[in-house]
């Protein structure tokens, strides 16, 4: 008794140290070895292949691409080519027509597709207009809850026969001919939607719209989440499990109809997505070898370049330009008194404020100069593009010589000041986010050297992005505020600086001009080229609206994000672009090169 | 005691009701809704879009008259749909959470009871010895170090510079909650133990570190303070043994507080432990509770907090009825 009371600790901890020091075995890596692929991610989805998207999430988006086809989609290079529909209409075959009035006004447009005889749903059944008719009618639908029905709300298909539709849009869609209705599999889902359409038929959806969502819920759930997995998928992966919070993996579907070169058997046949929500703990599992590839979402600008230090013909890093636009939006609104007493409603101040700060010396500096300086609010590779937009290069003498037109002198301490007024004012963004965080440092200090006092004022993106912050200019919420837009280079509109998208108490705060910027002149133009259907024509349209707003620079340009990704060296076909965005788009290419897979698709 | 315990009961009820209404109205209070998440970068977006939406999710309404239809639901079992899980909220933070988060949180606190609770007896009976200072400095260290920084540096030494140096025959994997490609339907129970443990050794040994440092200095204070006591020194004197003076009648005292830690603790385990969970991509509680605020995914936040509330208040009062068990002194009439 006497021994045992006295060697109970070292049992005690014996046992412990054996629980804890639990087998140090080998993990299993990631490679060509069973010709699979292991991509890891910091996101994981709420749900998968929702055809009508009721999430916005990147990630969603980027693993319906594997499961996902569509009648005929972008690649790379922005160009179209056909997947389900056996070609890509345009205007010289006939498929895409528009319709104009005694003017020359396009009064409508429609776009005929023809459904490839082999296009099947992954249990072998045929893809049919009947699935796309379903998809628009639930789309068009005012219980579902879609973020926006733009363009859908005014289409219409009508069949012309078996295997081909018309889809036509009225009044005229500008992208007619670049997106593609979405399809839906009316088979699959029919009886599950019908019982939704009757329980909710004859609820108001103005006053019982809670209970109506209530009701999507449950009947999208039932096919788009880890508990009730997609049943069959049109794309050329599909899912077979998901565990939550941890895996989803999806393989190869055999109904698939575009064949890779030289034979599916050579490319991959399974892929499985790892959600790593840490980013840290993502860079640790590339450098562990137990990830082929990453996800377009995962990884920082920051640490790219720490992993691409430590590559060792292990892996390669990619820094792709991307869709998105960082900028700093200057409060407009010559209501707001700081607005009024600091002349940011002048252009002369803004134009002053842009050219105090040095953004190709920040890129270089904190981005090794990866990230494209912009100069307009449009993306570098969009047609539309203005490729001599004014710009505005570091010259802090001009831009003293602005603000001293504009009234504002170096006062004692060197702070400008006009009227016993200081030039002080405060710049936000999305405090934690390092990048942006830096950026905010160097320019602060770019502008204090111009006598621009700037008060960091950083708020949680939660804060920044609630519609009564972010489209608070009106109400003096900011003064400067930096953040990113993200828009598809190819279906660029110019909405963001009309003066119909100006955020009022009106619309709720909720349009997405947010510097409040009014032009008429622009907006006539902006008017003029939502309904121009030659694109020579809006070119120019966009080249004088990129002017006027070059000139005023209601916002500051500052550069085009890249996104960062790495993959193992011998994967091919695993690429994107600011087009494709994500690099499930070219799925069914995707392979070992070590397993035969040929390359036909380089990372630029 | 059974009128005492029943009076407790009662008074939970109206403490519960105050703290749903605090937690509901600290989570819909915050800036930004679910319907900002939609519209974020969605220049397609219309006023209209938006007034449809929030309509759609219940925005459209007061906070109060939320708060009723909300308590009213849950009252029946319902908390709401989990947007960012795409699940029933209680069942998802039940089913899928709470389970992940015991099966890491629980061993973790039994392993550290295991080696602290002795640790601390030796250290304590050892005051000032080279073995005392090594344990109180061990405390120290391991107390200060923050989780942020010694996750990532465990991941970096057993995932990526052990197997590094050994070739790969020593290495655990860097994260995660097993195997992917080890389904637990097919494989044996021993395969999937194996499987589990090896997903468990680094963030279970990281969470159970901080907690020996934390309850091996607990200990030692207590028992240090018992040892002390005129009690000990009379059985000392009358000539015990040394072991039978300790665990027998120093320990028994010395315990009671490790009753009010474990007490506050429990709940704890079941609330998760956010960092570790995120650091080694375990999907637990804290990691739903965490994912929860910032997708503005309330449901899933409410659920979770009420739970750990609960808990919380029924905790404490089990800990005042287990001093009453462990301490003849101590009696509730």
């Amino acid at each position: 008794m006497k021994a045992s009371n006295k060697n109970a600790p070292r049992i005690w901890l014996t046992l412990s140290l054996l629980l804890t020091g639990a087998a140090l075995t080998g993990a299993a890596l990631a490679g060509p070895g069973n010709n699979s692929l292991v991509v890891g991610t910091s996101q994981e989805p709420p749900n998968i292949y929702d055809p009508w998207a009721t999430n916005n999430l990147a990630i969603a988006s980027e693993i319906n691409g594997y499961m996902g086809a569509s009648l005929v989609s972008k690649d790379n290079n922005g160009d179209l080519y056909a997947d389900i529909a056996i070609s890509v209409p345009t205007l010289a075959n006939g498929g895409y027509k528009l319709t104009k009035n005694a003017k020359g006004d396009v009064t409508s447009n429609s776009v005929t597709y023809t459904i490839r005889k082999d296009a099947k749903w992954s249990d072998g059944t045929p893809i049919t207009v009947k699935d796309f008719q379903f998809w628009l009618r639930v789309e068009q639908d005012e219980r579902v809850p879609v973020p926006s029905r733009d363009p859908w709300d005014k289409a219409k298909i009508s069949v012309v026969d078996g295997d081909t539709f018309t889809i036509t849009y009225d009044p005229p869609y500008l992208f007619a001919d670049q997106v593609s209705p979405p399809v839906a599999p009316s088979v699959s889902m029919a009886s599950a939607w019908n019982a939704f359409d009757t329980a909710t038929a004859k609820l108001d959806p103005k006053t019982s719209a809670k209970a109506i969502n209530d009701g999507w819920v449950k009947f999208i759930a039932g096919f788009t989440t880890s508990r009730n997995l997609p049943k069959v998928v049109a794309g050329p992966f599909r899912p077979t499990a998901w565990r939550a919070g941890n895996s989803l993996t999806m393989v190869r579907n055999a109904n698939y109809w575009r064949t890779p070169k030289g034979g599916s058997d050579k490319y991959v046949q399974s892929v499985q997505y790892r959600f790593i929500p840490n980013t840290n703990t993502l860079k640790v599992n590339v450098l562990s070898g137990q990830l082929d590839a990453l996800s377009a979402v995962g990884l920082t600008f920051d640490q790219g370049i720490d992993l691409q230090r430590s590559e060792r013909s292990k892996y390669k890093t990619y820094f792709v330009p991307s869709a998105t636009w960082e900028h700093i939006d200057i409060n407009g609104f010559s209501g707001v008194q700081k607005v009024k007493d600091l002349d940011l409603d002048d252009r002369r101040v803004r134009q002053a404020l842009l050219y105090s700060i040095d953004r190709a010396a920040l890129t270089k500096a904190l981005f090794q100069s990866k990230q494209q300086v912009s100069n307009t609010f449009v993306n570098p590779i969009s047609k539309v593009y203005k490729k001599d937009a004014k710009d505005y290069g570091f010259d802090p003498a001009k831009a003293k010589a602005l603000f001293a037109a504009a009234g504002w002198t170096p006062g004692s301490d060197g702070v400008l000041t006009k009227g016993g007024k200081k030039f002080a004012l405060n710049f936000t963004t999305t405090a934690g986010n390092t990048t942006r965080e830096r950026v905010q440092q160097i320019l602060q200090a770019q502008w204090k050297s111009v006598g621009v006092q700037v008060n960091i004022q950083n708020y949680p993106s939660s804060v920044v992005f609630a519609q009564d912050f972010i489209g608070g200019g009106s109400n003096g919420k900011w003064d400067m505020l930096m953040y990113a837009w993200t828009a598809d280079p190819s279906l660029e509109k110019g909405n963001l600086f009309t003066s119909s998208q100006i955020p009022t108490a009106a619309n709720g705060y909720s349009g997405q001009n947010e510097p409040g910027w009014k032009n008429a002149e622009y907006d006539a133009l902006w008017t003029q080229a939502g309904s121009e259907f030659d694109l020579a024509q809006r070119v120019k349209l966009f080249d004088r609206m990129q002017s006027l707003w070059a000139e005023d620079v209601p916002s500051l340009p500052l550069y085009f994000r890249v996104n960062v990704y790495t993959k193992v060296p011998t994967l091919a076909n695993y690429t994107f672009s600011a087009y494709t965005l994500y690099p499930s788009w070219n799925a069914y290419q995707i392979g070992w090169t070590a397993k035969g897979a040929a390359e036909i698709d380089v990372q630029k | 005691m059974a009128t005492y315990t029943f009076r407790r009961i009662l008074q939970m009820l109206p403490l519960l009701l105050l703290i749903s209404l605090i937690i509901y109205a600290l989570t819909a209070l915050q800036p930004g809704d679910p319907v900002d998440q939609l519209t974020l970068g969605n220049s397609q977006i219309t006023p209209a879009d938006i007034a449809r939406l929030k309509a759609a999710y219940g925005l459209d309404q007061p906070i109060y008259l939320r708060y009723f239809y909300w308590l009213v639901q849950a009252l029946h079992g319902d908390f709401g749909w989990s947007r960012s899980f795409s699940a029933p909220a209680a069942l998802y933070v039940f089913q899928e959470r709470l389970p992940n988060t015991l099966l890491l949180t629980v061993p973790a606190l039994l392993i550290a009871l295991l080696i602290a609770v002795p640790l601390g007896i030796y250290s304590a009976m050892r005051q000032y010895s080279l073995p005392d200072y090594v344990l109180t400095f061990f405390s120290f260290v391991a107390f200060s170090t923050p989780v942020f920084w010694l996750g990532p540096m465990v991941l970096w030494l057993f995932a990526i510079w052990l197997p590094q140096v050994t070739g790969g025959a020593v290495s655990l994997p860097p994260g995660g909650l097993g195997s992917p490609d080890l389904d637990p339907a097919t494989a044996g129970f021993w395969a999937v133990l194996g499987d589990k443990l090896k997903y468990l050794a680094l963030p279970l040994s990281v969470l159970a570190l901080r907690e020996i440092a934390v309850i091996l200095r607990f200990m030692r204070a207590n028992m240090l303070e018992v040892l002390n006591l005129d009690y000990v020194r009379t059985a000392r004197a009358k000539g015990l043994p040394v072991s039978k003076v300790v665990y027998k009648h120093a320990l028994r005292n010395a315990v009671i507080p490790i009753i009010t830690l474990l007490s506050l603790a429990i709940p704890g385990l079941f609330g998760g432990a956010i960092i570790t969970e995120t650091v080694f991509s375990w999907p637990g509680m804290g990691r739903a509770i965490f994912e929860g605020l910032v997708n503005k995914d309330f449901n899933v936040v409410l659920a979770s907090l009420t739970f750990i509330s609960l808990l919380t208040l029924i905790f404490s009062l089990l800990a005042d009825l287990a001093y009453a068990a462990v301490d003849p002194r101590i009696r509730y009439d």
